[in-house]
């Protein structure tokens, strides 16, 4: 049974582009067209603003929290152009790092599986996807894929960390050989996936099957199956669910999860993968469970209503 | 092909108006968000007041009922205790094994029932009340299911005894009679209670024959005028059939009796011993299995599967399993009359009857409100080895996929998540996996939960959540100050580089305060001071210090020498290591041997000629004073050191 639990009112004036929770479900990021980006405790159903912060002269389009392990750090990124790192220290949060390196929009950030140490991943308007590393002291070195996508990158997502063969446990100080992988949405209607590959990015793979503009992307979390899988969703109103089968990532193929009536904005993943989220046009976000003979079935509905809130028991999908 | 029975459930969030802003979703790790937002492009340029209001979700409300929180914790033990014991018994003993565990899953339920009732009638809150009840009625509907698939699923009855138990399992769960019951047999004349063949017509309808002869015999005395017909009536009941339990006979020669009792009630009827009498002649109607005599006592039987139960008893006592279908089918018709349609629990138990389990689970999935019912009752009939194994996408079997829904659920709880470890460990397939996911999530808000969690994860090998926890840990200690803490975490992760930074902040306090925190930790660090060179020194020059304090002076030399030679210590510190060599230096005895004085000097040497290169300029006072007054130490030791050196002994 699904039910709300708690509202949030974080007092942005404006309308707010993106929210996020943090690892454990205790924090809430939030960022607005009021050119703020604000932090709640959310803990026991209760809301209490941590920090406001300002530094962007834009509205604010994506917030993304990185890993627990490298503190607590937020990335955030604005049409002023700006991506800004922002840290908590000493109980007060600051900006600890600032990007202005494109010329247009940053519309998405994304930051890598913690394996691969602190790198985040930013998609521009310019068409530009620029990766930036922690390298330590306070220091980021940056990498930029230029003409990533033509007219405008509008989102990324990276591929989950997979050890490529050995599951022996490394010995300790050395990092084991990953390829890094992620994908990326653009206004070319592509989907194009990067690898990383000598310190160099390269595109690995191009994806076609939208007929407009792509607005989101997002990898599925591994589940320790050989295949990967992504969705993506477009302004075409299609959804579709790509899956490779076999290891070294080079054949995709799409299948289409459902032609919606309006835009589709945004899809994401549970975090054991098996439940899609996707927040369509008419106000409604919907949930999708894949079925034994490889379906895609939609199981909840979740609507904007008036008045009283009338939660119905979840139908539950069980599949045979 | 599979498709959806029903339509997908709507969830509506309360929303200010319309609006031109789209639904934004995020999964969080237990709950999910929801929002208006707008994208870019959409809505910028158009200013306005958007709506400020983030909406939390939650998808298993039920685990954070903490009416239910007994119901999970003792169905747990019983889980876990079933996939342990499973391998050791076969035939017969595993089949009451396996009853007995259902019993006790039965009894967790009516344990539940039992507190949540005794707290709807106690609070004074309506709408509290109004919730205990409702809980109250979904935990009695889960029981008699649960009753009724034990009979038929896991005790799998044979006809004879199936019988039996169905009439246990009515009069269980028809719960109301009692206190008829008790009004009437507390009344001053009993027979001439209102109630009283209300009361004699329930006991024949559950084939309670003693109860009802008992008061069949107070008629009699009270209605001398009936006696006779009283006596018959008795007779027969005492007489009828009945395969007991613990009987011989067969069921051959049950039937055999059964049919010339049958027609000897028949006998009595056609002669109309029982005109005189409505209500007795409706009893031997009902002892015929008469379908419309029986259906006339509606009010008193309530629900269909006790028409159903009543019939067979009087019409088919040795009904067999499979024949359930029909009669059970053909009893809810006659029952509902075309009025009703049948409620869920209705559908559920139909298809209990007709022996369609996976329709069972598949309708309890969808009327009940949580996992917990159709996980445990799968597991329990996989045991059973009821369940033909479907591939699942994910699960690799219907129980495997309603364990891994309920676990996950359980770990949105912050205590109940350990229950939660258990089940996913039972998941052969997925079960592992899913761990690793979900356990990262916990909250790590006490050194003792991520202790509590570590041991989880170390004691499953999931080294990469063990590295991963101990790397959160210490860098929240270092955030905090917490020195100490932070090394031992960074040490537990085998993170070097983390240890080198840590050691670094220790050996950075030292220069600036003279002392050294954590003392304990760094003198006990034994082999893990080998992860990082920065440790490593840390360790060694604590231990130079603490065999200066013991007055071990030639170790504490060689200690220090070797820290330089072996390059343990990193050149920004030889200067301080230099320096402390000075009060071993002015001992009244000599403790650098030449050798080792001139080793000192070289290092010394080495130092200042690459520092010369760097800071010509900038020539501290205080650097160039010290310099002078180690070479001065050292050639004063240098020559103490010679001359003691070259003296033989004794002379």
């Amino acid at each position: 049974m699904v039910s709300v639990i708690n509202t949030v009112d974080t007092s942005h004036e404006d309308m707010i582009h993106d929210a996020q929770m943090d690892y454990y479900g205790t924090r809430l990021a939030t960022c607005s067209s009021d050119r703020s980006v604000k932090i709640f405790d959310v803990r026991n159903g209760g809301q209490i603003l941590i920090a406001d912060l300002r530094g962007h002269e834009g509205p604010v389009w994506q917030v993304a929290w990185a890993h627990p392990m490298y503190g607590n750090i937020l990335a955030s990124c604005s049409y002023d152009r700006k991506v800004i790192i922002w840290k908590e220290e000493n109980g007060t949060w600051e900006k600890t790092y600032e990007y202005t390196g494109h010329d247009s929009s940053v519309n998405s950030v994304c930051w890598a599986p913690h394996d691969y140490g602190l790198i985040l991943a930013c998609g521009s308007s310019d068409g530009a996807i620029s990766l930036l590393s922690y390298t330590g002291d306070g220091q980021w070195e940056v990498k930029k894929i230029s003409n990533a996508h033509t007219i405008g990158c509008n989102a990324v997502s990276w591929a989950p960390a997979v050890v490529p063969g050995s599951l022996i446990e490394q010995p300790s100080g050395q990092k084991p050989n990953y390829i890094k992988r992620f994908a990326s949405g653009g206004c070319d209607n592509l989907v194009k996936i990067w690898k990383e590959e000598d310190g160099q990015w390269k595109e690995e793979q191009k994806l076609e099957a939208h007929s407009d503009w792509v607005r989101d992307v997002a990898w599925a979390p591994s589940i320790g199956l050989p295949t990967s899988t992504m969705a993506s969703c477009s302004q075409d109103g299609r959804v579709f669910i790509w899956t490779c089968d076999d290891a070294s990532g080079n054949s995709w193929s799409p299948k289409l999860l459902h032609k919606f009536n309006d835009v589709v904005w945004h899809v994401s993943w549970s975090i054991t993968a098996n439940i899609l989220a996707v927040s369509g046009g008419d106000n409604k976000v919907t949930l999708w469970k894949e079925s034994v003979d490889g379906l895609w079935v939609c199981i909840s509905d979740v609507n904007k209503g008036q008045g009283a809130v009338s939660a119905i028991t979840e139908g539950q999908q069980n599949e045979q | 092909m599979e498709e959806l029975d029903v339509e997908p459930a709507l969830t509506l969030v309360p929303g200010v108006a319309p609006g031109r802003g789209r639904l934004h979703f995020q999964w969080g790790p237990g709950e999910m968000l929801v929002c208006e937002a707008a994208f870019p492009g959409a809505g910028h340029g158009e200013k306005g007041p958007g709506c400020p209001y983030i909406h939390v979700l939650r998808k298993d409300q039920d685990i954070h009922l903490h009416t239910l929180r007994k119901l999970f914790n003792e169905s747990h033990g019983i889980f876990v205790g079933l996939q342990r014991s499973d391998e050791e018994l076969s035939g017969k003993s595993k089949k009451a094994q396996l009853v007995g565990v259902s019993k006790n899953y039965r009894s967790v339920i009516r344990a539940c029932m039992e507190d949540m009732h005794q707290m709807a009638i106690s609070t004074r809150d309506p709408a509290l009340h109004n919730q205990y009840s409702t809980q109250v009625s979904i935990l009695s509907a889960m029981e008699l299911i649960w009753n009724l698939c034990e009979i038929l699923f896991v005790e799998v009855a044979p006809a004879g005894h199936l019988l039996l138990h169905l009439l246990d399992w009515v009069r269980l769960h028809v719960c109301d009679v009692d206190n008829m019951v008790r009004e009437v047999l507390s009344s001053e004349n009993p027979s001439k209670h209102e109630l009283f063949w209300n009361v004699v017509d329930i006991f024949v309808l559950q084939g309670r024959m003693e109860d009802a002869r008992h008061l069949l015999s107070k008629e009699a005395t009270a209605n001398p005028t009936s006696k006779g017909m009283c006596k018959i009536l008795d007779d027969l009941m005492k007489k009828m059939p009945v395969l007991g339990l613990g009987n011989t006979q067969t069921l051959t020669e049950m039937e055999l009796k059964w049919q010339h009792w049958h027609e000897e009630c028949q006998r009595y009827l056609q002669d109309g011993t029982f005109a005189s009498n409505p209500h007795m002649e409706s009893i031997c109607k009902i002892l015929l299995g008469d379908e419309n005599a029986i259906l006339e006592k509606k009010e008193l039987m309530t629900t269909w599967y006790h028409f159903l139960v009543t019939h067979l008893l009087y019409s088919h006592p040795a009904v067999k399993p499979v024949e359930l279908r029909f009669y059970a089918q053909s009893s809810l018709d006659q029952f509902l009359g075309g009025e009703n349609s049948p409620e869920p629990l209705d559908t559920i138990l139909m298809a209990a009857f007709e022996f369609e389990i996976h329709q069972v689970i598949k309708e309890c999935s969808i009327a009940l409100s949580n996992w917990w019912f159709v996980a445990h009752l799968t597991d329990l009939l996989d045991h059973c080895k009821l369940l033909q194994s479907h591939n699942l996408y994910f699960g690799s079997n219907m129980r495997e996929f309603l364990l891994l829904e309920y676990a996950s659920g359980l770990f949105s709880h912050h205590s109940l998540w350990q229950l939660g470890v258990d089940y996913f460990d039972h998941c052969s397939e997925y079960g592992r996996v899913y761990l690793e996911l979900h356990i990262e999530r916990i909250p790590l808000t006490t050194e003792q939960k991520a202790l509590k969690v570590l041991r989880i994860c170390e004691q499953r090998q999931m080294h990469e959540q063990v590295r991963s926890i101990c790397k959160i840990m210490a860098m929240k200690a270092l955030r905090n100050n917490r020195l100490g803490s932070a090394l031992s975490w960074s040490i537990r992760a085998k993170d070097a580089a983390f240890a080198t930074l840590i050691s670094d902040r220790f050996l950075k306090d030292y220069c600036e305060r003279g002392s050294f925190s954590d003392l304990d930790l760094i003198d006990n660090l034994g082999p893990s001071m080998l992860l990082s060179d920065r440790l490593t020194f840390l360790g060694k020059y604590r231990e130079f210090h603490r065999l200066y304090g013991e007055k071990r002076f030639s170790e504490a030399a060689k200690l220090l020498l070797m820290l330089m030679t072996a390059h343990i210590a990193p050149c920004s510190f030889w200067m301080t290591l230099l320096t402390d060599a000075l009060p071993l230096l002015e001992q009244k005895e000599v403790i650098f041997s030449a050798e080792q004085t001139y080793e000192l000097m070289r290092c010394l040497e080495d130092l200042t000629a690459g520092k010369l290169d760097n800071q010509k300029l900038q020539d501290d006072d205080i650097e160039t004073t010290k310099v002078e007054m180690l070479r001065l130490a050292f050639a004063r030791n240098l020559a103490r050191a010679i001359v003691k050196e070259g003296t033989l002994e004794g002379s």
